[in-house]
């Protein structure tokens, strides 16, 4: 019982990461097929990438008529910054089976991250409330990706109904949410500072997002530090 | 690209963005992080969160746009303010939506 209610849970928490993927997904969909991409295609390379920003790399490079090589380099470097949120999830993980921790991770996401990470401050990690959130925000992406492919040409402008604004407002709470003490708001004030700062100083830290992962490990080690002293 | 490109770039792509995110976990599940470390990991959420929420209001198009004619930045205050006082995700993205539906269709910016 308790295993169902923290299925559901999950789920439940994943329905604003839904709508926040509605309008990127379905971009990705429209933006495959134009660039020769089928259906089929566009729906496979969510259900085995599921990577916003790798996916959109993907598309622009085949645009411009660049290289395999490209793409997949590109991806890597976009991708990267996952081998620091895994690993700071990890120490919450401790009743989830490691092979089963490992799997779910396939649906580790921006927005995935954010909400398990703030629900794991005050519950336990368990494997039916990643299945629930991971699988349906992984659902989520695939479909509006096949929708887009479908639907493409139908639906033009995201913008009109303000969908676009439903990831910078899950940002944002999830931001107000993982804010406990004043060390925590001074890192995450830090962080997005040097993450504009070396978007404008590197503007090519924004397209890989290399930014971010550098602005985290400045701003959580300051954070140690200031933590230490204070 | 032919079908074989692309099904091939697919595959590559799906290891490396797959890869980072599960060999952490399978690896160091294990394993004890020390105390310094972890103190450590638990200022990466806060500071993942900062960065991503500055990026998506102040460079929503994937570059810098810090004026009056950039929407999101209007959005982000009655968004903020409905996250600190709720603290309730589905108010803060309906009244993110809302806002920012409004503008865009109102504001003429």
């Amino acid at each position: 019982m308790i295993k169902n209610e923290e299925l559901l849970i999950g789920i439940k928490d994943a329905l604003p990461i839904v709508l926040g993927y509605l309008p990127l997904g379905f971009a990705f969909g429209v933006l495959a097929n134009q660039v020769g991409m089928t259906v089929f295609q566009a729906g496979l390379m969510s259900l085995m990438c599921f990577t916003g920003a790798g996916q959109y790399i993907a598309i622009g490079v085949m645009q411009a008529g660049g290289a395999i090589f490209t793409i997949i380099t590109a991806n890597l470097l976009v991708n990267l910054r996952y081998l620091l949120f895994a690993t700071s999830m990890v120490p919450h993980l401790k009743n989830v089976p490691p092979g089963l921790a490992t799997l779910l991770s396939y649906g580790l996401t921006d927005e995935t991250y954010a909400v398990a990470m703030t629900r794991y401050q005050n519950h336990e990690a368990t494997t039916a409330y990643m299945t629930g959130l991971n699988i349906t925000s992984h659902i989520g992406w695939i479909s509006s990706s096949l929708g887009g492919a479908l639907l493409g040409t139908f639906i033009s402008n995201t913008d009109k109904i303000g969908l676009n604004f439903a990831l910078p407002a899950m940002y944002i709470c999830l931001l107000v949410f993982v804010v406990g003490k004043r060390s925590d708001a001074l890192v995450a004030g830090i962080s997005a500072t040097l993450c504009l700062l070396f978007g404008f100083i590197f503007p090519s830290t924004m397209a890989n997002m290399s930014n971010i992962i550098i602005a985290t490990v400045i701003a959580a080690t300051l954070g140690v530090v200031i933590d230490e002293r204070y | 690209m032919s079908d074989t490109s692309i099904i091939l770039m697919i595959f590559g792509v799906s290891a490396v963005s797959l890869l980072p995110r599960m060999l952490p976990v399978a690896l160091l599940s294990r394993w004890e992080f020390p105390q310094l470390l972890q103190k450590w990991l638990s200022f990466v959420a806060p500071a993942v969160l900062g960065g991503l929420a500055a990026l998506s209001i102040l460079a929503p198009k994937g570059y810098i746009h810090i004026s009056p004619g950039n929407l999101y930045l209007w959005a982000c205050i009655p968004t903020f303010f409905v996250a600190i006082k709720t603290r309730s995700l589905f108010y803060t993205l309906l009244v993110g939506i809302v806002t920012m539906a409004l503008l865009y269709n109102f504001a003429g910016i």
